[in-house]
C-alpha cells in the first residue's frame, strides 16, 4: 500500500509539474530522457520525433507559446480552473473564482495546507489540484510505513472524495479540449496520460479502500 | 494511448519519480506547510463558513463612479449594491454597476504579462514576468531620457479619473512627458470648450431637486448621463413625485423621451436654432429675467446697462423666428412659442443639453445657444437652474518634476489636431491623434502606453486605426495596459494585467447633483486575480529602474496619503475612516449657488502683480500668467497674454468687482460671455448663432444621416465582456422611419448594407416610428472583433476553434452587433475639436 501510494505521488507530482507553467528546460531534460521516453512509447503517447530531436532551448521557447496560448490568453482560452468548467444551471457561476473555487480553497486548507504566498494563480487550478493529490498521496504512503492504518484508510478515503467531488468532475472534458486545441504533441500527450492515469485512479482506489476496509491491508 | 494497468502505471510512476527527482520540479509549489490530519486541520463549516463582509467601494463602470457596497464571501465577491450613505447616490446603482462583479470572473480576463511573439494581430503571445515586462518597458524608456526626449513617451487614456488619473500623472510629470493623450474630445470635449468660453470651468449639473420646469436637448439622461444615477432619480423623481413638466427634443424616442410629457422630435444638428428661437419668443414677449443680465457679455461693449444689452440679445436673435426654426428643425413654431413661454414663465427651470447638441461642426456654438436659453430666464448657478458642477477637491502628494529633464516637461505636438483645425482645443483632439502620429509632421512617441482605452474601436475610421497600430515603422512599441484582449491589445508588443477597479485603492471626486461636494473611496473589494497589478504599482516598478523618484510608494500609499491631508477627510479619520465608511461630505455645508455675484475684497485687488486690464474690466496677476514683466503683461493685455486666465482676480462690472465668472483653460473675462472675443479672434460666430451642418446641406435625396447614441447597460467600450450585459443588449439595428424605409423598399429585419467613402458594415433595420425620418440610427457598444467570448461571440481570437467551455453553453444569443466606427469619420468640430458623431452621412440598401 505504502508502494502504490508513493507511485501514485508521483505521477499525481509530475502532471501538476506539467500543467502547473510552462515547461522548464530542466523538465524538458528529464523528459527526454530514454527512462521517461520509452515509459511514454509503451503507452502508444511518444512525444514525437521533434521533442525527441529538438534542442531543449527552442522546445522551451515554443511550449511556452503553446502553454500561453492554451491556458493564459490573452483572449479566450481553455481555463485550467475548476469553477470555469462546471456546468451549472445557474449562468451566473461558471466563471472564475466560482463556487468551487472556494470549496477547494477550504477542502484543501481544511488539511491544514496553505496556498504558498507565491502562487498568483487561483485555487481551484488544475495544478493545486493535482499537487493536493500528491500531497495526499505521500501522506498517505508515509502513514503506511509508520504504520497508521487507520490514519491511511481514512485519507484513502480523503483522496476518494477529493477525486469525486473535484477532480474527476471536470479533467476528462478539460483533457478533450487540450487534446482538441494542442498544436504541439506535448500537451496533447500529457492530457492523454492525465486522463488514463485519473481512470485508473478512479477504478482502482475504491478496490484500495475496500481491501483496507477488509484488514487485507499491508504497509509493505 | 494503452489503458494503464498495475505493470504499466507502475513504470510511468517509476519514471516520473525519476524526473521529479532529477530537478526537473523547478517551479514554485502551489501549496505550503504539511497535512495535519492529527491536529484536526482547519474547520469549514458550510453553514457557518459563510460570513459576508461589506466592504465600501465605487464603481468605475461608466463616470459617473457610484458609491458602492460589495459583499464578499469566502474571498469571492457574490453581490454589488449602491452605498446608502451616498448623498450622490442615495444608495442607487445601474445594471453595469451590479454586473462588476463580471469584470472581476469573466473567463477570458488576462492575468499575467504577456509579449508578444508574432506579428501584430497574429494573436502570438508569452507569458512573461512581471520583472521581464518591465525592464523591457524601462529599456525602452531609458534612451528617451537619456537623449533628453521624454516627450517620445506618449500616455494615452480613456478613463481616467481622481487618483488613477493623478498617480499616472505624477509619474509622466517626474518622467518628464507631456505627450499624454485623452478620450474626451470622442465624449463631451466641445460642451466642455463650449462653456470654458462662456462661465469658465466646465461640467453643468442641473439642480432637478429645485427645478419646476426641465427642458432636454440631446440626452437620454435617463438611461446614459456621464452623471447618471444622482441626476436620473433626480430628475424622474421632480417629474414623477412634483409633477415637473419634462420636454425632449431628440431625433430618437429615447427611454428619457418615452417618459417625458412630450417627445419633440427634431431634425439633427438643429438644437440649437430651436433653443435660439425660444430665446426669440422670450426676448420678443419681454419673458426674460434681468437678474443675470449685469453678469453677461452680449455686445462688444463691456459697460452696457442692462437694457443695452436686453437690447443686444434681441437684435442678435431676431432672424432666428419660430418660423424659421420650424422649418429647418421641424419643431412646430406653436410648439416653440409654447414651450418657450411656458419655460420663461416657471419660477425656476434647466436646460439640459448633451452630444446629441454637440457632436456636430459648430456643435460648441449650439451649447452657446443652451447656455444663452438659461441665462436670459435667470436659470444659471441658481437654485432649481443650471449649475456649475461641484466636485471634491482631494489633496494629494506629488513627485519632483522633470527628474531627468532639468525640471522641464517636453510635450509632442499631436494632441491637439492639425494646424488651424481647430480653434480652442481645451479638451485636446484625441480623435485626430492616430492621424497626427501617422502624418509625423509634429513627431511620433518611440513609447505609446495606453490604459483603460481601445483606440481602434473606440475612435471613428477603425480601419484606418487599426493600420496605423499595425505599422511598427511608425508606432515602434506598444504597451497595452488591460484587462481584457480587444481590438487594440491585440496590437501591442506587451500587455500589462490591469486589476479591476474593484481590486485597487483610489479616492473618487465625481460631481454632486445637489450643489454640496462628497468626497468617497475605492479600496479592493477582493485580492487581485492572477498577477494583475494597479497602473501606480506599474508606475512604482518603471520609475525605479528608471532612478526616478516617487513621493510615494505604492497606490495604496497615495491613496493613503491623500486621505492624511485632505481637510474635512483629515479630521474625519482620514485613510482607516474612508475605508470603514467609503463615503465623506461636510454636513454643514451649503449648495454652492450665485458664487458669481461675490464680491472681491478691496486687499485682494491691491495684492502684488495684481493689474486692471481695461479692454475687459478683468483684474488680474500678471505673476501667474506668462507675462515677462508688468510692462508686457499691461502692453500685451489680459486677453492676449498667454495662460493670463491664470491670474484672474475679480470682474469690474458698474463700480464693483465680482468673482464673476471665474475662467478656466481660456483668456476671457469674468462675465458669462455670450459675445466672446476669443471666438471672434478665431473667425468663428462672435455671438450664439445657427450653422447648417455642411455635410448635410450636401446630401442627396438617396443618402442619409447617421447618427449613434448609447445604451443603459453598456459603455462604449468597456462592458461586452460582462456577460450579464451582453445577455440584455448584444444586436444593434439600425433604426429606420417607417417612410425612410418604404422608399428604399425595406421592412423590419431586413439585412442592409450601410456604407460611405471610408467602409461599409452590414446589420438589420429596425422600422420604427421612434426616428424622424431621413436618419439611421446604430448605437455604437457592440460589434467586437475581441473582447472575450461575451463581446464578439468567438470562442477564440484565432478563427476556427469551438468553445464548448460550460459557461460559453450558457450563452443563448448569436448575435453580435456592428461597429458604426468602420463608417463613422473622425472628424473634429472646427471650435473645439469634438467629434462629430452626429454628422456621418451614408447610403443603405437591402443587402
Amino acid at each position: 500500500m505504502a508502494e502504490m501510494a508513493a507511485a501514485r505521488s508521483n505521477v499525481y507530482g509530475l502532471l501538476a509539474t506539467v500543467f502547473r507553467a510552462e515547461p522548464s528546460a530542466a523538465l524538458l531534460a528529464g523528459l527526454k530522457a530514454p527512462e521517461f521516453a520509452d515509459v511514454l512509447g509503451s503507452l502508444d503517447l511518444s512525444l514525437g520525433e521533434d521533442f525527441r530531436d529538438a534542442p531543449c532551448e527552442k522546445l522551451v521557447d515554443d511550449l511556452a507559446i503553446e502553454f500561453t496560448r492554451l491556458f493564459i490568453g490573452p483572449g479566450p482560452h481553455i481555463s485550467p480552473h475548476e469553477s470555469a468548467n462546471i456546468e451549472h444551471g445557474n449562468a451566473m457561476e461558471a466563471t472564475l473564482w466560482g463556487p468551487e473555487t472556494v470549496t477547494v480553497k477550504t477542502f484543501i486548507e481544511g488539511t491544514g495546507l496553505e496556498y504558498d504566498d507565491s502562487f498568483t494563480d487561483m485555487p481551484d487550478h488544475i495544478s493545486a489540484e493535482l499537487e493536493f493529490m500528491q500531497r495526499l498521496a505521500a501522506k498517505e504512503a508515509e502513514t503506511w510505513a509508520e504504520p497508521n492504518e487507520q490514519l491511511a484508510t481514512n485519507i484513502q478515503a480523503i483522496e476518494r472524495r477529493f477525486l469525486d467531488e473535484h477532480l474527476a468532475r471536470w479533467v476528462f472534458p478539460f483533457c478533450e479540449k487540450v487534446i482538441e486545441r494542442s498544436e504541439l504533441p506535448f500537451y496533447r500527450k500529457f492530457a492523454e496520460v492525465t486522463k488514463g492515469f485519473l481512470r485508473y485512479e478512479g477504478e482502482t482506489l475504491q478496490a484500495r479502500i475496500a481491501e483496507a476496509g477488509n484488514g487485507k491491508a499491508n504497509p509493505d | 494511448m494503452k489503458s494503464l494497468d498495475r505493470r504499466n502505471f507502475m513504470k510511468l510512476s517509476a519514471a516520473s519519480g525519476v524526473v521529479l527527482a532529477s530537478g526537473g520540479v523547478d517551479s514554485q509549489p502551489a501549496l505550503a506547510g504539511s497535512i495535519t490530519f492529527a491536529k484536526g486541520g482547519r474547520d469549514f463549516s458550510p453553514l457557518t463558513g459563510k460570513e459576508r463582509t461589506a466592504i465600501p467601494t465605487a464603481c468605475w463602470q461608466c463616470v459617473t463612479r457610484d458609491s458602492l457596497i460589495g459583499f464578499v464571501e469566502n474571498g469571492r465577491l457574490v453581490k454589488i449594491e449602491g452605498h446608502p450613505d451616498s448623498i450622490r447616490t442615495n444608495g442607487v446603482i445601474c445594471a453595469k454597476g451590479q454586473a462588476g462583479i463580471n469584470q472581476v470572473y469573466f473567463p477570458d480576463r488576462i492575468l499575467y504579462p504577456l509579449r508578444r511573439v508574432g506579428k501584430r494581430g497574429e494573436h502570438k503571445w508569452k507569458r512573461i514576468t512581471w520583472d521581464e515586462a518591465l525592464d523591457e518597458i524601462a529599456e525602452r524608456l531609458k534612451p528617451l531620457l537619456d537623449a533628453g526626449t521624454p516627450e517620445k513617451l506618449m500616455y494615452h487614456y480613456g478613463r481616467n479619473k481622481a487618483s488613477q488619473a493623478a498617480v499616472t500623472y505624477d509619474f509622466l510629470r517626474a518622467f518628464g512627458t507631456g505627450t499624454i493623450g485623452n478620450h474626451t474630445s470622442i465624449c463631451e470635449g466641445g460642451k466642455w470648450t463650449s462653456q470654458e468660453l462662456m462661465w469658465g470651468g466646465h461640467y453643468d449639473n442641473w439642480d432637478f431637486d429645485k427645478t419646476d420646469f426641465v427642458l432636454i436637448f440631446g440626452s437620454n439622461m435617463n438611461a446614459t448621463h456621464t452623471n447618471h444615477i444622482p441626476v436620473s432619480q433626480r430628475l424622474i423623481e421632480a417629474h414623477v413625485g412634483r409633477k415637473v413638466p419634462v420636454y425632449v427634443f431628440d431625433v430618437r424616442l429615447t427611454d428619457t423621451a418615452g417618459h417625458a410629457d412630450e417627445w419633440i422630435p427634431i431634425n439633427v444638428g438643429k438644437d440649437g436654432l430651436v433653443a435660439l428661437s425660444m430665446v426669440n419668443v422670450i426676448m420678443e414677449e419681454g419673458l426674460y429675467k434681468k437678474d443675470l443680465f449685469k453678469f453677461m457679455k452680449v455686445s462688444a461693449d463691456r459697460k452696457a446697462s442692462v437694457d443695452d444689452k436686453i437690447a443686444a440679445v434681441k437684435a442678435q436673435v431676431a432672424k432666428f423666428t419660430p418660423e424659421l426654426a420650424e422649418q429647418e428643425s421641424m419643431v412646430p413654431a406653436d410648439k416653440i412659442r409654447d414651450l418657450a413661454r411656458q419655460f420663461a414663465q416657471a419660477k425656476t427651470g434647466v436646460v439640459v443639453s448633451y452630444r446629441g447638441t454637440i457632436a456636430h461642426q459648430h456643435g460648441s456654438d449650439q451649447e452657446r445657444a443652451m447656455m444663452l436659453l438659461a441665462a436670459v430666464t435667470g436659470n444659471v448657478n441658481s437654485p432649481g437652474g443650471r449649475c456649475q458642477g461641484v466636485g471634491a477637491s482631494w489633496k494629494a502628494p506629488s513627485s519632483k518634476v522633470g527628474q531627468k529633464s532639468g525640471g522641464k516637461i517636453r510635450s509632442l505636438d499631436i494632441n491637439d489636431g492639425f494646424p488651424g483645425q481647430v480653434a480652442y482645443p481645451t479638451h485636446h483632439v484625441s480623435n485626430q491623434v492616430l492621424k497626427m502620429i501617422k502624418d509625423g509632421r509634429n513627431g511620433r512617441p518611440d513609447v505609446y502606453i495606453w490604459s483603460c482605452y481601445n483606440p481602434v474601436y473606440v475612435n471613428g475610421e477603425m480601419n484606418e486605426n487599426r493600420e496605423i497600430m499595425k505599422d511598427e515603422s511608425i508606432m515602434p512599441f506598444l504597451v497595452s495596459v488591460n484587462i481584457v484582449y480587444d481590438e487594440s491589445s491585440s496590437l501591442a508588443d506587451i500587455i500589462i494585467p490591469d486589476v479591476t477597479y474593484l481590486e485597487r485603492w483610489d479616492w473618487e471626486d465625481m460631481v454632486a447633483p445637489n450643489q454640496i461636494a462628497e468626497y468617497y473611496f475605492r479600496q479592493p473589494v477582493v485580492k487581485p486575480l492572477g498577477e494583475s497589478r494597479d497602473i501606480g504599482d506599474m508606475w512604482i516598478g518603471l520609475a525605479k529602474r528608471l532612478g526616478i523618484e516617487l513621493a510615494w510608494t505604492s497606490k495604496e500609499d497615495f491613496v493613503r496619503q491623500s486621505c492624511e491631508m485632505t481637510p474635512g477627510v483629515k479630521e474625519a479619520g482620514g485613510f482607516e475612516y474612508m475605508k470603514q465608511k467609503g463615503v465623506w461630505h461636510d454636513e454643514n455645508a451649503e449648495p454652492d449657488y450665485y458664487g458669481f455675484k461675490t464680491k472681491i475684497p478691496t486687499e485682494a485687488l491691491a495684492a502684488d502683480g495684481v493689474i486692471f486690464d481695461e479692454a475687459t474690466g478683468v483684474y488680474w496677476n500678471w505673476q501667474k500668467s506668462k507675462a515677462k514683466s508688468e510692462a508686457e503683461a499691461k502692453e500685451v493685455g489680459y486677453q492676449n497674454t498667454p495662460k493670463s486666465y491664470k491670474g484672474y482676480v475679480g470682474q469690474e462690472i458698474d463700480g464693483a468687482v465680482y468673482r464673476g465668472f471665474k475662467p478656466d483653460k481660456v483668456n476671457k473675462s469674468g462675465f458669462l460671455e455670450f459675445y466672446s472675443e476669443l471666438m471672434k479672434a478665431k473667425g468663428m460666430p462672435v455671438f450664439p448663432t445657427y450653422t447648417p451642418v455642411p455635410e448635410h446641406e450636401a446630401m442627396s435625396p438617396d443618402e442619409l444621416n447617421l447618427t449613434t447614441y448609447k445604451v443603459g447597460v453598456h459603455t462604449h467600450s468597456r462592458t461586452s465582456h460582462c456577460k450579464w450585459l451582453s445577455e440584455i443588449y448584444h444586436d444593434n439595428p439600425g433604426w429606420m422611419n417607417p417612410k425612410t424605409a418604404a422608399d428604399r423598399g425595406l421592412k423590419d429585419g431586413d439585412k442592409i448594407r450601410v456604407y460611405n467613402e471610408v467602409g461599409e458594415i452590414t446589420t438589420h433595420v429596425h422600422v420604427t416610428e421612434g426616428i424622424i425620418p431621413g436618419v439611421i440610427a446604430i448605437s455604437y457598444h457592440v460589434g467586437r472583433e475581441h473582447s472575450g467570448r461575451y463581446g464578439s461571440g468567438n470562442p477564440s481570437p484565432v478563427p476556427g476553434v469551438v468553445d464548448d467551455d460550460p459557461d460559453f453553453k450558457n450563452k443563448w444569443w448569436d448575435k453580435h452587433g456592428v461597429h458604426p466606427n468602420t463608417i463613422i469619420l473622425s472628424t473634429p468640430d472646427q471650435i473645439s475639436g469634438q467629434q462629430r458623431w452626429m454628422d456621418s452621412v451614408v447610403r443603405v440598401e437591402k443587402a
